[in-house]
């Protein structure tokens, strides 16, 4: 226990003096946090969309200007002689409405109306969302002009209720998210450093042949990097408040006790990786593809893991951000307590367990040999 | 430029181009690097990153338990947006399971439903969203709504007093044919009058997400491993201190700074092709326009990449710092270019800082090429930027590496 507390002495004095260590320890996860907080985002507004009316009547401008009153889009102008098409593969436009000549005639003989809406699908998601939001505005601008039914309305009203985040802000979204990804890359990346650092100038001899014994030593380090990881988060919960109006909506301990396991588990994964890598360029760039491509990718951050072919989907099972990303949107956002996220403490400890062993292997191994 | 010139004519930068094809070649763990993470990112990103709407899991309270019920759950069914996955014998059930999160979204068919329905009165139902994801939650409302209005508009045509009046459609190309209509102008003729909205994605008909992703990948990877090798191959110089011997050479800053990226370029711009090929093979992207924009594009990407990892071999010392600064770096390049994401979605404020990307510029260019199929007259301005700030990282990077060994 003496040696473990020692060891991790050492490493908090080491990083202490270390000035791009510290940067990297304690700015930079911070703005990365407010990057990425702010520039992904699926919301869109204010979509350019061009409109070619050849009706020019009252019904057709109506129809536009319901258009016009949607936060989605945004009409711009269309040249006389241009053609629609054209403003699309010009970009000017991301969609475009064409209204044929008997449009305004056929709803008044109450006939269907056509009107043609070109979308640019270049962006399939954004192309969606236009398609879902034209819709709508079309049967509101419908609704609208249809006299007040004698027979009470529709047959079926949905009422549509959103559960969790009502104004629907991304932020909500995304923030649980960045907060676990910023936390899949910092801690490990300082853990890789030092012990690939010790393996590169060969210090690690001087461990070798001193009395401290393998899990001593790796003890030491996860502690003080466990130290630091703690600090970032602690400093990553304080900006994703101000940032994203994160805060606990309901029984915090899942996320706390998650917390810790989760921290452990990065820690050790960088140690592992250090480990094994007794060159730090290249532990760095393990650590980027391991953790924080995996993280990014494969931890149903941005988008659900059911969308992820089934082929490389078992790859998400293994990435520890996908618990911790249940455990905080949980945490922060559904409030579903225990009951909800029970596995995922679990599978934070089963990783976890699994790295320092790996770790704890392959130090052995070279303590032998030396 | 005078310069330049010099440097060709004065046959020096022959033989430095040899050195570093030859110090290239014995290096296989950077062809490698060339090679493997650029196909493992565009695959990974192309498939990960998928925003697709489909397949929601739906969970389904009925407390009426009736014929009509029925039909309205069904209608939830045979959509291809939703999956029934569970009943429940009631709303509060039903909600828990949201919260636990093994639901995306909920219908709640009260008791009264059927009597509603039988007095031709309306009735509601609840439709409970789990927002956590907002988009999800957007487009899962929106396919809510158009399965209920289609349904209304069924029933809306069964009733006995109305004329039969065509559905609307949501889909592209389902041109229903118009009833014919009784003559007549004016108030009750609107009641039956439908606008059937015909939308057509253009581009990309299939509505493929990863033609987004993988069209925009193209150019990061250009840009990051553009710097990455180029920081590396510069920074080893400096720390194996070898530096300082080709400085001893007749060669000026410029011949060597010309000499090093020369062989970089070609290398790089095989990443082009691979990029290409994996786009097309994996994702089935199509290549409607030039493919010689798309290269040239291409090319000044690797430029910008290498000019900025020249400027990181500027301010470190070793390889490692030089990747810890990257992190700086890198971040900013591929987020903020509207390739994951699109730049509509960003804070007003942000969206014209965009425009400084090289990123940005190419992820328009790639997709005006690949799926749009316009070409130059459409694309110059991006073009235009792209060389703009490909110059000026080169120009600028050779600036601080001559002013460094000066």
């Amino acid at each position: 226990m003496r040696r473990i507390l020692a060891q991790a002495r050492k490493e908090l004095t080491q990083i202490q003096r270390d000035r791009l260590a510290l940067v990297l320890a304690l700015v930079l996860p911070m703005i990365l946090l407010a990057l990425f907080g702010l520039a992904l985002s699926l919301e869109v507004k204010n979509l350019p969309v061009v409109i070619q009316d050849f009706d020019q009547s009252a019904l057709s401008r109506a129809y536009i200007d319901s258009f016009r009153a949607s936060l989605t889009f945004q009409i711009v102008a269309l040249e006389p002689d241009e053609r629609p098409e054209h403003a699309l593969d010009d970009g000017k436009a991301r969609a475009a409405i064409i209204i044929p000549r008997d449009f305004g005639r056929d709803i008044e003989r109450g006939r269907e109306a056509d009107v043609q809406i070109l979308v640019d699908a270049t962006d399939a998601n954004t192309a969606n969302v236009m398609r879902g939001y034209a819709v709508a505005i079309t049967q509101s601008y419908l609704a609208s002009i249809r006299p007040p039914a004698s027979s009470g309305g529709p047959a079926i009203r949905a009422r549509t209720r959103l559960w969790y985040n009502p104004g629907r802000s991304s932020d909500l979204y995304i923030g649980p998210g960045v907060f676990a990804v910023i936390l899949a890359l910092f801690p490990p990346l300082l853990a890789a450093l030092s012990m690939s650092r010790e393996g590169e100038q060969k210090t690690i001899l001087q461990v070798y042949v001193s009395s401290i014994t393998a899990h001593e030593y790796l003890l030491g380090k996860i502690l003080a990097y466990g130290v630091i990881a703690t600090a970032q988060w602690a400093l990553a919960l304080v900006c994703s408040h101000f940032l994203f109006g994160m805060w606990f909506a309901g029984d915090p301990t899942p996320l706390l006790i998650g917390t810790v396991l989760y921290l452990f588990c990065n820690v050790c994964f960088g140690v592992m990786v250090g480990a094994a890598i007794p060159n730090q360029a290249a532990a760095i760039q393990a650590v980027q593809f391991g953790g924080f491509l995996f993280s990014f990718l494969l931890s149903g951050f941005l988008f659900p893991i059911s969308n992820i072919p089934a082929s490389i989907r078992w790859v998400t099972a293994v990435v520890p951000a996908r618990y911790y990303i249940v455990l905080a949107r949980d945490a922060f956002v559904r409030g579903g307590g225990w009951t909800a996220v029970w596995y995922a403490p679990l599978m934070l400890t089963v990783l976890g367990a699994f790295f320092f062993f790996v770790a704890w292997r392959n130090m052995r191994r070279m303590q032998v040999d030396a | 430029m005078r310069s330049f010139l010099d440097a060709v004519l004065s046959g020096r930068i022959l033989p430095l181009f040899r050195k570093e094809l030859l110090q290239l070649k014995r290096n296989r763990r950077l062809v490698i690097m060339l090679i493997i993470p650029p196909t493992v990112q565009i695959i990974l990103f192309g498939f990960a990153l998928n925003p697709d709407v489909k397949n929601l899991r739906l969970g389904i309270a009925d407390y009426s338990r009736g014929v009509e019920s029925r039909e309205l759950v069904s209608a939830f069914d045979e959509s291809l947006s939703f999956r029934i996955v569970a009943y429940y014998p009631s709303g509060d059930a039903l909600g828990d399971a949201i919260t636990h999160g093994d639901l995306d979204a909920g219908l709640v068919i009260p008791q009264d439903f059927a009597r509603d329905r039988l007095r031709n009165r309306t009735a509601d139902v609840q439709v409970l969203l789990d927002a956590t994801n907002s988009n999800t939650a957007a487009i899962a409302g929106s396919y809510a709504a158009r399965i209920i209005a289609a349904l209304n508009e069924q029933y809306a045509s069964a009733r006995p007093q109305q004329v039969s009046a065509p559905a609307p459609s949501a889909l592209a190309g389902d041109a229903g044919a118009s009833a014919p209509a009784p003559v007549g102008t004016g108030g009750p003729q609107l009641r039956r009058a439908t606008i059937a909205p015909h939308i057509t994605p253009l581009y990309n008909p299939g509505l493929e997400t990863s033609w987004f992703i993988s069209t925009g990948m193209i150019g990061t990877l250009l840009v990051l491993m553009g710097s990455l090798v180029a920081a590396a191959s510069m920074v080893r110089e400096k720390e194996t201190g070898t530096i300082e011997q080709l400085l001893m050479t007749p060669a000026d800053a410029t011949e060597i700074i010309i000499a090093k990226t020369s062989p970089l370029l070609v290398l790089l711009s095989g990443d082009i092709a691979i990029a290409l090929v994996v786009c097309r093979l994996v994702f089935g992207v199509p290549i409607r326009g030039s493919l010689l924009l798309l290269i040239s594009a291409g090319v000044l990407c690797v430029f910008a990449g290498i000019g900025i990892g020249t400027f990181l071999a500027t301010i470190t010392k070793s390889q490692q710092q030089a990747q810890l600064m990257a992190f700086f770096v890198n971040p900013p390049i591929a987020l903020l270019s509207g390739v994951a994401t699109p730049v509509e979605a960003m804070p007003t404020w942000m969206q014209p800082l965009t425009n400084l990307n090289p990123v940005r510029h190419f992820a328009v260019i790639s997709r005006g090429v690949l799926l749009k199929g316009v070409g130059l007259d459409v694309l110059y301005p991006n073009m235009l930027a792209l060389a703009a700030a490909a110059l000026l990282l080169v120009a600028f990077s050779v600036w601080r590496f001559r002013r460094q060994l000066g």
